[in-house]
């Protein structure tokens, strides 16, 4: 492609749209524009510029400012990244062969995706020798056709998907960069290596296989997340569209005093009544990652609000309200909770939580109050959860349940459906998906 | 000189000085002028405001409370000569406090003076005229005759409709009042918008706008802000005091950070108190200058204390 000033632009704005940050074709003209006013020698002016007019979230700023660096660094060090990239690519697609190669059943190879097979150059020789062997001799086993390489297949995905979480510290598996220009790819994908919060994928992980060294940016969004959602809740007015309505009978009592000239007028104010939160988490062996973060999101809630009633269950219920007012910080009051806690990481029984909840807590129920449930709704006695379900949503005024399995896994799981006749069900899953939680106003007040 | 003669001159000076008055808008001249008016900023930030002047649009301006987001607008109405017209956003804040409304009172009394000295003019007509508007800032900066910095402070504490609304102002410069008819701009106002970041704002009013983020000083910088607000500060106790509120900043269990506004009230404070260096008594004795809340000073007390801060302070780099 030629060296043009617009074509180099478009690039980099492929390149920060990559990253996850959202630009109009409107501010595309902006960025143009902006540069025709600026002295093009002169770097930081370009950059300051370019990020006036294309980056508008303060999340984004440092985001740009490592593309811009990527982007326009001097040729040689480009033309490092490029070769670099033509050399890890070439040794991930001699990788990915080789697992190819090796993981064959009856001469057939299996049918992985390459993630997978990532995984799996990524175990340990030791371990690697453990699978072949047992695909070996499940392959030459007696009666065993062609026909049974599904099942095999499924064996074998499960044990990788097991390795994939214990070794999602040491590996990268984000896709590489697809976006049909060499260059721009090589560039991406030192992003990706050079930073971890260069991915976009943060957002959009699996809660559970995050890293630990993404940690620290996950809280940090999480603690972000809770903030908005607060501000949202603590509105009291509420705005109609229509012009604000005059209260006549108000009007005309404090006009008397005029002699009944109607010299002030007086209108009637919508006042919403603050909804009452009750959260409910589920903190059993499935969800116990999860529940680091949802109960991070509690925190940052109870922060900024201290009306909302916090519980943890996993076969019985919990009242955690209490540790999240001392003002501690987070760790400490994660500690003291998972050390106080007899429910941390055991079963699950939605429907006994849910019975405690109503029985001993009657008066956090109301017509006011929402009830919020976290949970994967992998739950013991399903019939009597969705009785005591129903019995509850006909108390308070909505009953909303995030759940943290992935959207795709929903309609496979009984669970799931059921749940879904009773009361709205929002997928939380990733961060991304807490994010449109608090973006689509699911608590309706 | 007669009248006519007065306002055919001043409407060769309108016309022939276009876009903003008086100064000349270039980085240079904005860098210079920021400067005199002892507004101690980033390249970037001279960039992003020299931009959204030449490309007519208005400046978002994002932060954390106290990094000098309205200031940033009261200096530009400084550096440009205009008048600084502010509206202030609050929840529940509507159209009739921020654009117009009718003077009822006023508009009343004309009803009963007219039923008593049976007029016979066109009272109707007469009720719904200029006369009877009350203007609200944003009326007023669209009608004002000489251009202005218009300040919408802290918008994101107004509703999503009323930000709806914002936009279509700011995109069209004109009103229509039923009554009257459209009011357009005599002058496209300079617009600045400032949020706290406590709500995500609409896709659509960011696209209008150019965006800036002001982040807090770095030491560096902070060291400078001192140093011309407070001349009378020694060097040393500038440098100790930047690094010692940078120190406070960064940590994580300081809820309410201290601004710069803060930094230079602690730094009056300990020249009250007649010393020219930081140590442990005059930071247990000051340091309620800067952290406002007991949670705050509690944990300032766990998680750093005085005599962190003094090492941290006076340690060289």
């Amino acid at each position: 492609m030629e060296n043009y000033l617009e074509v180099n632009l478009v690039r980099f704005i492929h390149m920060l749209r990559y990253a996850g940050i959202r630009i109009g074709s409107g501010e595309v003209l902006d960025a143009l524009n902006a540069l025709s006013l600026l002295d093009l020698s002169d770097r930081e002016a370009v950059r300051a510029g370019l990020k006036a007019t294309l980056v508008k979230r303060s999340g984004e700023q440092q985001l740009f400012d490592k593309a811009f660096t990527l982007f326009f660094a001097p040729p040689e060090a480009k033309e490092k990244d490029y070769a670099r990239h033509r050399q890890d690519q070439a040794q991930r697609r001699q990788l990915l062969a080789k697992a190819t190669e090796e993981l064959t059943f009856q001469g057939m190879p299996l049918k992985l995706s390459d993630s997978e097979k990532t995984v799996y150059s990524g175990m340990p020789e030791k371990d690697k020798e453990k699978l072949l062997d047992y695909i070996k001799k499940t392959a030459e086993g007696k009666n065993i056709e062609q026909h049974f390489q599904p099942i095999l297949e499924s064996v074998v995905k499960s044990s990788l998907a097991y390795w994939r979480k214990s070794l999602r510290n040491q590996l990268n598996l984000s896709p590489l960069p697809q976006t049909g220009d060499q260059e721009l790819n090589a560039l991406l994908a030192s992003a990706v290596r050079n930073g971890g919060d260069y991915s976009p994928a943060l957002l959009e992980e699996d809660m559970q296989n995050i890293a630990d060294k993404d940690l620290p940016r996950a809280e940090a969004l999480i603690r972000k997340l809770a903030r908005q959602m607060v501000t949202r809740l603590a509105r009291r007015y509420r705005q109609s569209k229509k012009r604000q309505q005059l209260d006549l009978r108000k009007t005309i009592r404090h006009n008397i005093r005029f002699g009944g000239t109607l010299l002030k007028l007086r209108y009637r104010s919508r006042r919403t009544q603050k909804p009452r939160l009750v959260l409910l988490c589920d903190v059993s062996g499935s969800m116990a990652r999860y529940a680091n973060f949802v109960l991070q999101f509690i925190y940052g809630i109870n922060d900024v609000v201290s009306q909302i009633e916090s519980f943890i269950f996993s076969e019985d219920l919990e009242r955690v309200t209490e540790y999240f007012q001392h003002g501690d910080d987070f760790t400490s009051t994660m500690l003291e909770v998972i050390n106080r806690s007899k429910e941390w990481g055991r079963g699950t029984n939605l429907g006994a939580a849910l019975k405690n909840l109503r029985l001993k807590y009657p008066d956090l129920l109301t017509g006011h109050s929402i009830l919020l449930i976290v949970s994967d709704t992998k739950t013991m006695a399903l019939d009597e959860t969705l009785q005591e379900l129903s019995l509850i949503k006909r108390i308070v005024k909505d009953v909303v349940l995030l759940n943290t399995l992935p959207r795709g896994d929903w309609l496979s799981s009984k669970s799931v459906r059921s749940f879904q006749g009773v009361l709205r069900m929002f997928p939380c899953n990733t961060l991304s998906d807490l994010e449109k939680v608090i973006r689509q106003k699911i608590i309706i007040y | 000189m007669s009248y006519a003669h007065a306002v055919s001159i001043g409407i060769i000076i309108a016309v022939s000085s276009g876009g903003v008055r008086s100064l000349d808008v270039s980085i240079a001249n904005l860098r210079k002028a920021f400067l005199s008016a002892g507004y101690i900023t980033d390249e970037d930030v001279i960039i992003t405001v020299f931009l959204s002047l030449k490309l007519g649009k208005p400046l978002l301006v994002e932060g954390a409370p106290g990094v000098g987001k309205t200031e940033l607008a009261k200096v530009l109405s400084q550096v440009l000569e205009a008048d600084l017209i502010r509206l202030q956003c609050y929840e529940g804040l509507d159209e009739n406090k921020a654009l117009y409304e009718w003077n009822y009172q006023r508009q009343l009394l004309k009803i009963q003076i007219s039923k008593e000295t049976a007029c016979t003019e066109d009272l109707e007509q007469n009720l719904f005229s200029l006369e009877y508007l009350l203007e609200r800032p944003l009326l007023k900066a669209i009608q004002a005759d000489k251009q202005v910095v218009l300040l919408i402070d802290e918008v994101d504490k107004t509703d999503e409709e009323f930000e709806a609304f914002l936009f279509e102002v700011l995109s069209d410069f004109q009103v229509s009042v039923p009554e009257l008819g459209t009011i357009s701009a005599r002058q496209i106002p300079v617009v600045i918008l400032t949020s706290n970041n406590e709500r995500e704002l609409s896709d659509g009013l960011k696209r209008r706008c150019a965006y800036l983020y002001l982040d807090y000083p770095t030491v560096e910088r902070e060291v400078a802000i001192i140093r011309a607000k407070i001349p009378t500060v020694g060097e040393k106790l500038s440098l100790e005091v930047a690094r010692a509120v940078s120190l406070i900043r960064d940590s994580q269990e300081i809820k309410k950070k201290p601004s710069i506004a803060e930094t230079l009230d602690w730094v009056r404070a300990i020249l009250a108190l007649d010393q020219d260096r930081l140590n442990l008594v005059v930071i247990e004795q000051t340091m309620a200058m800067l952290l406002k809340t007991k949670a705050d000073l509690l944990s300032f007390n766990k998680n750093i204390g005085s005599g962190r801060l003094v090492e941290y302070a006076r340690t060289e780099k």
